[in-house]
């Protein structure tokens, strides 16, 4: 019983209430970190790291926190390990850093991190907030290297940096740009809903 | 009646209060270790960075995926370090370290939305720039923030140094196309407070740094300086 719950929980995270295509959250950073693809990766690891780890912790908390200040809490949570996050990648992986800019600070301000908190975390133990920290970060991560590996692969004609285009191939300067993504988005989010539209139908049926 | 309940409301307010401070304690501790632990090593990436940045614009080649410490190496071989009277001098050197290839020294100053550092480097005679690169901004990404930009930066490389006009000026910006003069060049369209600053912040670190630098120069302190003669 437990275990069924546990997958589901994961998999509403990731797919049937996906953060980015289903809830449209996220979207600042889906729009500003996905011109490369190792860009985008470090961004959503360094995504799913907070969301799973404010999770946790929120759940962790949960029954002494005071209902009153719980969204003080919950800020505080999230923005200690986002500056974590980003101290380790200002050490670590400074070009990177550089790239993503302030975006990793702006997780403070990712709905979805929030959201999770508040929608799941409060009233949940903390296995199940794992899982859904995970799932929804993941969902997160997913859709927004989808995205990248398309503005990638057209904008520069390479996935992570290794160029897989001819030497005729043209360079989509638009895919570089923000107005790149803003259509590859659309784009992502109108394939996986036409599929997401058959599956409601199927279980409408059933 | 009125009594215990209060003091249950007063309780719990308290409770909330000592709650937060000791979450509030506890969090930024963590953060706090986490920052010491790796200070060293996030000043050290940071030092790389300019190291890199003034190799290039002294116009010494360095290979993009060359790594953190060859680039210590090369900086300690062939740039030397003066820092005097609040002012700080990088001279470059030729790879055998006996020529003079020019000077560097940093600009900064006020841009649209906070300050923008920069470094501009000189060749040894004073009288020509060798290149230019800002580092460090809050513009806005695209617009002001297109200083970074390789066009940009090299607008500068080779223009002489001469100052102009009743403000003296050894640089304007002007809208793009309009430029008329060797020293006009072209500034950021849309970005017009941008454009400003570094004009400003270009000129005035020329006006305080060419004497400075030059003074040293009369004084013969300056190996590989006085190519005139």
């Amino acid at each position: 019983m437990a275990r069924i719950r546990s997958k589901s929980v994961f998999i509403t995270g990731l797919w049937r209430e996906n953060p980015v295509f289903r809830q449209i959250l996220g979207i600042c950073s889906a729009l500003a970190v996905t011109n490369l693809l190792i860009n985008t990766l470090i961004m959503g690891l360094s995504l799913i790291f907070v969301v799973t780890m404010s999770n946790m912790t929120v759940s962790i908390l949960r029954n002494i926190t005071p209902t009153r200040i719980r969204m003080m809490v919950q800020t505080l949570i999230i923005a200690s390990y986002v500056i974590i996050v980003d101290i380790t990648l200002k050490a670590y992986l400074p070009d990177i850093s550089v790239a993503l800019g302030p975006y990793v600070g702006l997780i403070i301000t990712n709905c979805i991190i929030m959201g999770r908190c508040e929608a799941f975390a409060r009233n949940n133990s903390l296995w199940p907030s794992f899982l859904d920290g995970i799932g929804s970060g993941c969902g997160y991560a997913v859709i927004l290297l989808t995205v990248a590996f398309f503005r990638e692969l057209m904008g520069f004609g390479s996935l992570f940096g290794v160029q897989v285009m001819s030497v005729g191939w043209t360079n989509w300067v638009i895919m570089v740009m923000a107005p790149g993504a803003f259509f590859m988005l659309g784009v992502v989010i109108w394939v996986v809903r036409s599929f997401g539209a058959r599956e409601e139908e199927a279980e409408i049926k059933r | 009646m009125e009594g215990p309940r209060e003091e249950c409301m007063i309780k719990k307010r308290l409770f909330s209060v000592i709650y937060m401070f000791i979450l509030t304690f506890f969090f930024t501790a963590v953060v706090t270790g986490i920052h010491k632990l790796n200070r060293e090593r996030i000043t050290i990436n940071e030092e790389i960075k300019l190291q890199r940045i003034i190799l290039k614009v002294l116009g010494v080649q360095v290979p993009p995926e060359i790594t953190a410490l060859r680039i210590r190496q090369m900086f300690k071989q062939r740039v030397k370090v003066e820092e005097r009277e609040g002012r700080t001098l990088y001279r470059g050197f030729t790879e055998d370290r006996k020529a003079l290839i020019g000077y560097a020294f940093p600009l900064f100053g006020p841009g649209f939305w906070g300050p923008i550092y920069g470094i501009m480097a000189i060749d040894p005679k004073m009288e020509s720039v060798l290149g230019i690169a800002f580092y460090r901004h809050n513009e806005t990404p695209g617009l002001g923030g297109r200083i970074t930009e390789e066009w940009f930066e090299r607008q500068f490389a080779g223009k002489r140094l001469i100052p102009r006009g009743k403000e003296r000026k050894y640089f304007s910006l002007v809208p793009p196309g309009m430029a008329q003069v060797d020293n006009e060049l072209d500034a950021i369209t849309g970005a017009t407070g941008t454009s400003r600053g570094v004009e400003r912040l270009v000129n005035e670190s020329l006006r305080d740094y060419l004497p400075w630098i030059a003074g040293d120069n009369v004084e013969g302190r300056i190996d590989g300086g006085l190519h005139e003669g």
